[in-house]
């Protein structure tokens, strides 16, 4: 793999859940090398089903992905190494304890650091002879943590860390991470379904629907160029908006109206006018990455 | 890494290992009293003639300990793999899968073996005070088909432990139980499986394999 070659390639991905429901189809992204990548949806869009895909858990329907430039069905063992792997729940060996689960892992990673991970477990205030059965989900998921940064992998991948965690906890979770991928440049594919937790962290972002990625972009572009507006209007109902109109989820409470929009405010006001529709102190509301993503996939 | 592995799986079984290791000893020690009151009673000679004329080789109480030593030991060792899906955690380690699945099957069947081989040890030893050796062989050859039994069921259990869906469970569920079946059919016979022990032991290879079969279902996604 060459350094301008993305580290995760997905290529045309269709899969569905059994023989049902299409879960998505076409999918397609690439995660560059140094960056932060979150994977968001709703319940059901295929978050976790897209991790194990790309882990080697599940064979897709259908289309390629490649982990550095390899096929993730013959990734070698080697390639292996530079990948940590947080699997949802913060899942690990609960029959081992603090220092047998450290010497289990340091024999597999040429570049395992000691240090980083007993930094975090001194943290914990628990005995390195402490199972990891008897601890609670956030101390738990601080072992997974600091397994992860003493593999000092290339690239980490990481199933929905927010799972159980308090916000303490969480907010642990998210500084260490984004210090560590930050200051040794790694490559980072997550997903999570706090969103909030992700604004802190993630440089780029998918958001998928159900059967489709409704964006793939940069945070700081989304914010930019994704809007919230809001007015007021004489009308009980709103007109149904087609797709040309760039209006999504709009919603009416009493008379106040809210819409979404990648399109101009010059636009969104021709739209209105031209649905009879005159709004008046429209404004644009400053967004959170978690009011885009509603903004984007809907309450419902 | 290899030493990991087994670092690993020693972790999960070592309780059920020594557990089953005092209970085996503790049967052999039965065995070796039973006979023993039976010489201080009658003497050796009639033990002798109810060995030869009756076929009582003193060892039934060990017929089905090898059975649920086994499949406690399968349990042992791959259910915490199951449990919360943790065989990702171990497929994706960096170590070929063909060669941890084995590495894994290897260590419960040599403790496995380890357990029946310290038994078999101790009720030889005894018996071969008081018993000619063709008679100790006898009782050896009694007790070799519940053994293998034993790492069948292993085996059985094993693959139904790492198996994702719970369709193929119940179908690798019944084909072990039918074997066990199979395997007990002659109680009371001393030696009854000698001509079978060849097809007993081919039978345990290809068992071995339906863990890997579990393995592979696992990665395509097959679970539940």
């Amino acid at each position: 793999m060459t350094d301008n070659q993305a580290v995760i390639s997905v290529k045309n991905l269709t899969q569905r859940y059994g023989k049902g429901r299409l879960i998505y189809s076409g999918l397609n992204f690439d995660v560059p090398k140094g960056r932060i990548l979150g994977l968001l949806g709703k319940n059901g869009t295929g978050k976790t089903t897209t991790i194990n895909i790309l882990m080697g858990y599940l064979r897709p329907q259908s289309g390629e992905c490649r982990i550095f430039g390899e096929p993730i069905t013959e990734i070698r063992p080697e390639t292996r190494a530079r990948i940590a792997l947080l699997i949802e729940g913060h899942i690990q060996y609960s029959f081992m304890t603090i220092e047998q689960i450290e010497r289990f892992y340091s024999r597999f990673y040429p570049k395992w650091n000691k240090d980083a991970y007993y930094e975090l477990m001194n943290k914990l205030h628990v005995s390195p002879n402490q199972r990891i059965s008897t601890m609670s989900c956030g101390q738990r998921s601080q072992v997974a943590l600091g397994l992860i940064l003493a593999q000092n992998a290339d690239l980490l991948v990481l199933d929905d860390f927010s799972l159980g965690l308090d916000p303490g906890y969480r907010r642990l979770f998210v500084d260490y991470l984004h210090e560590f991928a930050k200051a040794e440049e790694k490559t980072v594919f997550m997903t999570s379904h706090i969103i909030q937790d992700l604004e802190r962290l993630i440089d780029d972002c998918i958001i998928l629907d159900y059967g489709k990625i409704l964006t793939q972009t940069s945070v700081a572009d989304l914010l930019r160029d994704f809007a919230c507006y809001t007015f007021t209007c004489d009308t009980d109902t709103l007109p149904e908006f087609d797709e040309a109109s760039g209006i999504v989820n709009p919603s009416l409470i009493r008379n106040e109206v809210e819409l979404y929009t990648f399109k101009p405010r010059e636009h969104v006001a021709h739209v209105l006018e031209s649905h009879g529709i005159s709004p008046s102190n429209m404004k644009r509301r400053e967004m959170s990455l978690e009011d885009a993503f509603i903004g984007l996939t809907g309450k419902y | 890494m290899y030493s990991a592995l087994l670092f690993k799986e020693w972790l999960k079984t070592r309780r059920v290992f020594f557990v089953a290791l005092i209970v085996s000893l503790l049967v052999a020690g039965y065995v070796i009293l039973t006979m023993n009151s039976h010489i201080s009673a009658n003497g050796v000679n009639i033990l002798w003639l109810g060995m030869i004329l009756k076929d009582c080789s003193f060892v039934d109480p060990v017929k089905y300990l090898p059975l649920a030593i086994g499949m406690a030991l399968g349990i042992a060792q791959m259910a915490p793999e199951m449990s919360h899906k943790r065989l990702k955690l171990t497929l994706h380690l960096p170590y070929p899968h063909s060669r941890l699945v084995s590495l894994m099957l290897a260590t419960g069947t040599i403790q496995l073996l380890v357990i029946f081989v310290l038994q078999a040890i101790v009720i030889a030893v005894y018996d071969a005070t008081i018993l000619p050796g063709e008679m100790v062989w006898r009782v050896l050859l009694t007790m070799l088909p519940w053994y293998l039994a034993g790492i069948c069921a292993y085996l059985c259990v094993s693959a139904v432990c790492l198996e994702g869906t719970w369709y193929t469970r119940v179908i690798l569920s019944l084909l072990g139980i039918t074997l066990m079946m199979v395997m007990f059919l002659k109680p009371g016979v001393m030696a009854a499986y000698n001509s079978m022990i060849i097809v007993i032991i081919i039978l345990i290879l290809i068992l071995a394999v339906l863990s890997f079969g579990s393995i592979a279902r696992f990665k395509e996604g097959l679970q539940d």
